[in-house]
């Protein structure tokens, strides 16, 4: 049984100085220090994303030769909590700036860094995750979008699916797989990176519940990718994933989705009167993301230090996406009104929009299921 | 972490790990003192773990006290640890001198010395104790007063896990000799005390968890190890989820003491612990099946703790109404930036 480690952290002052830094900044942009904004790693906005490269805020932990700002995973951390408490649009870069240029630092070739890793960090390339398949969830050992090796470079054939603003990114770290399927059902898979303005690429846009139409369908019909466009090893997808998916899980945008109910509420029990049942709720749920943000930022020093906690990672987001998903359901009970989308402002529409967005929470990124099925591995139960 | 404090924790992993396999929670259960161990524990030196050097302590201050506490809430130790602890603790700081032996802290609310006798509920372990520190609100700050065995009567009486609460009764004349205790107040001795069995809370939880995952790997039904079944892995997944958000909500308290943000880091921790309890409780249980239940397998020495401990000095429910007040009573209008201060 591996013990899971959650030492607390305090920040530095260097820390500190950058979250005024992000504060300065937001209130600068006005418009978004007062949005009541609900999931806004969803929503794109790459104005506000070359915004943000403009001041150093994106690639801001890779290495200064590629533009990087060589800061600690620590700072990152900070930045980060400060755009999503505030609700601030930061959908465009989300994908690239958290996990395909760690990936491309970790497994790319030197060209693909040089080439890529500049453009990320002038919010001038945006990436989208080319995992599941539509017969693929959970399952992702079993996708079947094939690679198949032509002279100078591959030809891809098949589809992916639930790829959050694909119609608006530059480039698709895409599995695929690049031998048949055998007894080792982790073997045969390798990334690829894919221009999605490639001839043979359809993009059809699939509407949520929630009538937000960031995630598509994409098709691959004969896409040719050149041989310098293969990241890491042949056949060494699988194992390139899972590092991948390491940085995916553990940062506070897997409980800050719905953060901005809790303030909302706040306010309006400020000013409607508070009955001792509210304060409860309110106290409870204050009390779980005070130790998510402890847990999160942890982890965030480990991966500092050059750890990579998969398990702990697991547990951050299984419970932080918990919170995020009950404090809807606790707080509409305790303002007692109608979720409403039509309503411009307030919080009944807030409400509305955690309600109708919260399913997604606890799905992307790996369900619930698959984070428990990982932590148990690691108490030895598999 | 210290050489010292690594030492500590150390050595006394050691003795609460050897008293586990004495027979004196039968004792304390039958309502007799586990006399030998304690003297065990005594004989060590240990009552002095939080005093300064200068009071010839190990100087480990609140810090050290919990880290002990912990432990013994790991091995469902039956001594009045954490009370004796607070107790040595409290009286150094009052410039009270104890001799070795059990002394309790008694904490009242408001200044009773107007009427003549005094009654008081859930004193843990009164009736073995040498003498009661009585702390309450006097004109100026807080008074203490160190009471003799023989000047109090005892009603027996227990918690769920079988752990000495009793209801004391005295002539308030004992208290007109006191001391006076200065820097600290009611409230923030009251939630000293939360931490101390928050901390006995998360060793137990711990506790709890590697005593379930290890009897999911070895038993078997249907041909295999119970552990192997995702709808058990998934329940203990989360157990674990728990138990780790708990032992850390204690650090990070722990870690905020004497600093602005202690108290709210306090009740986060009574919080944490105390729902994961629930939690643990009734998943442990519900893995071991029938033999759990059963008085002479030890997962419910821990369960009936955590069961007694989530509720003694604020349950989750009194802590989340305090910690919601003080959300609602910020001055800055902004939630966000008080959060932010608790970690940095």
């Amino acid at each position: 049984m591996k013990t899971l480690n959650f030492k607390p952290v305090i920040t530095s002052e260097k820390e500190n100085n950058l979250r005024q830094e992000v504060r300065d900044f937001l209130k600068e942009h006005g418009k978004i220090k007062d949005a009541e904004v609900i999931d806004s790693w969803s929503v794109c906005d790459p104005e506000f994303s070359r915004a943000l490269a403009q001041k150093g805020w994106l690639g801001m932990t890779w290495p200064p030769e590629y533009g990087g700002g060589n800061q600690s995973y620590l700072e990152r951390y900070v930045m980060i909590e400060e755009l999503l408490a505030a609700g601030a649009p930061v959908g465009a870069h989300w994908v690239a700036d958290r996990q395909s240029g760690p990936l491309l630092l970790r497994f790319g070739t030197e060209e693909q860094r040089t080439h890529f890793l500049p453009k990320i960090i002038a919010g001038e390339c945006f990436f989208a995750i080319g995992m599941s398949e539509p017969n693929s969830g959970s399952d992702l050992a079993s996708i079947k979008t094939r690679a198949e090796k032509v002279d100078g470079g591959w030809l891809i054939n098949g589809s992916k699916i639930w790829t959050s603003w694909a119609h608006v990114c530059h480039q698709m770290i895409t599995l695929c797989r690049t031998a048949p399927e055998t007894k080792d059902r982790h073997a045969g898979l390798s990334q690829l990176i894919v221009d999605l303005k490639q001839t043979g690429i359809t993009i059809r846009p699939i509407e949520n519940l929630a009538g937000d139409k960031h995630f598509n369908e994409i098709f691959f019909d004969d896409v040719f990718v050149p041989d310098n466009r293969l990241i890491g090893s042949v056949g060494e997808g699988w194992s390139q994933v899972m590092a991948e998916l390491a940085f995916e899980r553990s940062g506070p945008e897997r409980f800050l989705s719905s953060y901005q109910l809790l303030e909302a509420a706040i306010k309006q029990l400020r000013k409607n009167g508070i009955t001792h049942h509210a304060k409860m709720v309110i106290g409870e749920y204050t009390a779980r993301l005070m130790v998510l943000r402890q847990m999160s930022l942890s982890v965030a020093k480990q991966l500092q230090e050059g750890k990579l906690p998969v398990n702990e990672a697991s547990v951050v987001k299984d419970l932080g996406t918990s919170f995020e998903q009950d404090l809807p359901d606790a707080i509409r009970l305790i303002i007692n009104t109608e979720p409403r989308p039509s309503e411009g402002e307030g919080i009944e529409r807030l409400l509305s929009d955690a309600i109708l967005k919260s399913p997604a929470f606890s799905l992307r990124g790996g369900t619930r299921e698959i984070l428990r099925g990982i932590i148990a591995r690691g108490l030895g139960l598999r | 972490m210290s050489d010292l404090v690594q030492m500590v924790e150390e050595s006394a992993t050691r003795l609460f790990g050897s008293f586990f396999e004495t027979q004196a929670t039968e004792l304390m259960e039958a309502g007799d003192f586990p006399q030998a161990i304690w003297d065990d524990f005594v004989a060590d030196g240990w009552l002095k773990t939080m005093l300064p050097e200068e009071k010839e302590g190990t100087g480990l201050g609140l810090e050290g006290g919990y880290l002990l506490m912990r432990l013994a809430g790991y091995y469902a130790t039956p001594l009045p640890i954490t009370e004796s602890l607070m107790a040595f603790y409290l009286a150094a700081e009052a410039g009270i001198d104890l001799p070795n032996g059990v002394f309790v802290p008694v904490f009242l609310t408001e200044d009773t010395t107007q009427s003549s006798t005094l009654t008081i509920k859930n004193i843990p372990w009164a009736r073995h104790a040498e003498g009661l520190l009585i702390i309450r609100p006097a004109q100026t700050g807080l008074a203490v007063s160190l009471v003799a065995k023989g000047l109090y009567n005892c009603q027996p009486g227990q918690n769920m896990a079988g752990e000495p609460r009793d209801e004391v009764s005295l002539d308030t004349s004992h208290l007109q000799q006191s001391s006076p205790l200065t820097g600290v107040d009611m409230a923030k001795l009251e939630s000293w005390m939360a931490l101390a069995r928050a901390s006995q809370m998360a060793g137990a939880l711990k506790s709890v968890l590697e005593r379930t995952v290890e009897y999911a790997n070895e038993r078997s039904q249907f041909g295999r190890q119970i552990g192997k079944f995702q709808a058990v892995q998934q329940q203990l997944a989360v157990q674990a989820e728990l138990t780790s958000a708990s032992i850390c909500a204690v650090d990070a308290a722990i870690q905020h003491l004497s600093t602005e943000q202690e108290l709210e880091l306090i009740a986060c921790a009574k919080i944490t612990t105390g729902e994961s309890a629930g939690y643990a409780a009734k998943t442990s249980h519900a893995v071991h099946a029938a033999i759990g239940f059963t008085q002479e397998y030890p997962l419910q020495l821990s369960t009936r703790r955590l069961w007694s401990w989530r509720d003694e000095f604020g349950n989750e429910a009194n802590w989340s109404a305090r910690l919601g007040q003080q959300c609602i009573d910020l001055t800055t209008d902004d939630l966000w930036s008080w959060l932010t201060t608790q970690t940095s």
